[in-house]
């Protein structure tokens, strides 16, 4: 009765729009966004990949190494604080057990480090599922507190088990390159790095577009709603927990691989977490590169304040102030930040539907547009 | 599919549900049936234990005891998304969106998905088209771009609704529909929920507004002190005496 008026009425535009979002999506060259995104893309990966070409100062070479084990870190982290919004401020633990894992299955086992560096992250996510089972049944700041419990327990395991750690004096790793140069060793592991940093962005770029990646994104933003709405919450934080954890673990394991000397009170520290969060939350934890432009800006910062004030506690504290500014002044990180400045030039999206009037006396639209005793967000507030 | 089409199925019995919180006994020994195809309205004073019986139905609080079952099956140990993705959805009293999503990804939330499609493209054409039928039939379409927060409360209530509609339930509980909202838009929930139930879906309504609740329901069930106290078609719900003194004290 009703419905056959409803769906003719509804069968009329749907040809229209049909066309949607990606359908009407103009071509690269005349869409001046698009075209500025990629072109800074490429920019980024000319720059990345040119850089170890142009030095052969081997700090110049370590200092980008650690950028990137930064950058792969972050990313990793973002996996987990990213889609779902739990800060884990304790991810140091997978950094910590990635590095120990290849240093430990290269040295009791005798295995290839290649293999081992392909093992690692895997065994860090099978030590990851368990602690993420029982960490993501609390939410909120008790979540943060299991996390840095985890890296504290990881690390007075580290020290004490001397037997199969090595204890406080550390761990040796064996070389996996036999009879490089310092710069070229630092060479390889750079461009090691880039392609482990490529992967872990393509992987999260491909969850961010998917039906999974959404259901993701929705816990971030009401758990509860989400599950109202079907979304196994807890299996898709776990899956992402573990994904995060894989990544932070290769992180890890390049490191070993790299360094080739581990000292537990470095690799299981609550700084380093720390780190992770301050350059995602910098970049912007809800964008692609956020997280790899935070470790750029971070890990320079890091370096300059080392190389400058020496060993002191001084690139703590401009870390710290760093941190408070981006909070104050870009809480969403600096990409956003940026795309909004950008956006004010853009043309503007608007909440009320333009009608003609002959349309209302048609009937053929009726939607309530104006219908707000209370109104948070207000009525046709322009973005 | 479009945002039409007949659904079967839906029936909700809910036997001896308890739940105390401390030594209060918010729900206490609630035994309910809702029929398949029903409209239901479930009303009672402030207190009267209504929303703790809907989160316990719909596993968002475990209760004490009792059972319910969702068209022959055990949901009583179940979780929310899994009550959820067994067909029975759900609004919130206060209306929940999520708010830095915009429009149309507040609605792609809520497609089905088997493991195999977790991989698939959120936003594919056929979301899409269903995902645009169901805003076009509560009028929201023309904002699907607009991010939830920015639009206004009686839209949000609005998105609310077609955001558990695109979940495909067989059964929706709405809790308040009415509240906080203009008599034109009561009026409008009030004309999507007899048109969405004509196509075969069950209503269970917790609602204060009693003008909407006697026109709009087949079924009513008065709660008070965490059990039902009465139920049958509103016209005689209302004139029973034992609703009149647990609302008036009479």
């Amino acid at each position: 009765m009703r419905n056959a008026s409803e769906t003719t009425r509804a069968a009329a535009p749907a040809a229209e729009r049909t066309a949607g979002n990606r359908a009407a999506r103009p071509p690269l060259l005349r869409d001046p966004r698009r075209l500025v995104g990629v072109g800074l893309l490429v920019a980024l990966a000319v720059v990345v990949l040119v850089f170890p070409m142009t030095t052969s100062v081997g700090y110049l070479l370590s200092t980008g190494v650690v950028i990137l084990n930064y950058a792969l870190m972050a990313t990793g982290w973002n996996f987990m604080g990213g889609f779902t919004g739990y800060i884990s401020l304790g991810h140091a633990a997978y950094f910590g057990l990635g590095a120990y894992a290849v240093a430990i299955l290269i040295d009791r086992t005798g295995m290839s480090p290649f293999l081992a560096l392909a093992l690692a992250p895997l065994v860090v996510v099978v030590i990851a599922i368990p602690v993420g089972v029982a960490a993501l049944r609390v939410r909120g700041a008790s979540f943060v507190i299991v996390t840095i419990a985890f890296v504290l327990i990881l690390l007075l395991v580290a020290q004490s088990w001397a037997s199969l750690t090595g204890g406080s004096t550390g761990l040796m790793v064996p070389r996996a390159f036999q009879g490089l140069m310092r710069t070229e060793h630092h060479q390889v592991f750079y461009y090691i790095y880039v392609a482990a940093l490529v992967l872990a962005l393509l992987v999260w770029w491909r969850i961010d577009r998917s039906r999974f990646g959404m259901g993701l994104k929705a816990v971030r933003e009401d758990e509860d709603k989400a599950r109202a709405l079907g979304v196994p919450t807890f299996r898709a934080k776990l899956i992402a927990f573990a994904w995060s954890a894989f990544f932070t673990g290769l992180a890890g394991a390049l490191y070993a691989l790299w360094f080739g000397d581990l000292d537990p009170v470095f690799q299981f520290s609550i700084l380093m977490g720390a780190y992770m969060v301050l350059m995602a939350l910098l970049g912007g934890v809800r964008e692609l590169f956020g997280p790899l432009l935070g470790a750029i800006v971070v890990g320079l910062a890091i370096e300059f304040f080392k190389a400058e004030f020496g060993d002191t506690q001084f690139h703590l504290v401009a870390t710290g102030l760093l941190l408070a500014l981006v909070v104050l002044f870009m809480p969403e990180g600096v990409i956003p930040a940026v795309k909004g400045l950008f956006a004010r030039f853009g043309p503007q999206a608007s909440s009320i539907r333009e009608v003609s009037a002959q349309q209302l006396l048609d009937g053929t639209q009726d939607a309530p547009d104006d219908d707000a005793p209370v109104a948070p967000g207000g009525v046709g507030r322009v973005r | 599919m479009t945002a039409t089409g007949t659904v079967t199925g839906g029936a909700l019995t809910v036997r001896g549900l308890s739940k105390a919180f401390g030594g209060v006994r918010a729900v206490d020994d609630a035994s309910v049936e809702f029929k398949p195809g029903r409209i239901n309205a479930i009303i009672g004073p402030n207190g009267s234990g209504k929303t703790t019986f809907f989160n316990c139905v719909t596993g968002m609080i475990r209760a004490d005891r009792g059972t319910v079952t969702l068209d022959g099956r055990d949901v009583s140990r179940a979780t929310p998304d899994r009550i959820a993705r067994l067909g029975l959805g759900r609004s919130f009293q206060v209306c929940r969106v999520f708010p830095r999503m915009t429009v149309m990804e507040n609605m792609l939330v809520g497609v089905r998905s088997t493991a195999a499609d977790l991989w698939r493209r959120a936003d594919d054409e056929e979301s899409l088209e269903r995902a645009r039928g169901w805003l076009r039939r509560v009028g929201i379409d023309h904002l699907e771009h607009s991010e939830a927060r920015n639009i206004s409360y009686g839209q949000q209530k609005l998105l609310e609704l077609a955001g558990v509609l695109m979940a495909e339930p067989r059964i929706v509980m709405l809790d308040e529909p009415a509240g906080g909202v203009n008599p034109a838009l009561i009026g409008r929930i009030s004309a999507l929920v007899r048109e969405l139930n004509a196509e075969g879906r069950t209503f269970i309504v917790v609602e204060h507004n009693m003008d909407l609740v006697m026109s709009l329901s087949d079924h009513v069930v008065v709660f008070d002190r965490g059990r039902p106290i009465a139920e049958g078609a509103p016209a005689e719900v209302q004139t029973d005496p034992r609703v009149l003194e647990a609302y008036l004290g009479v």
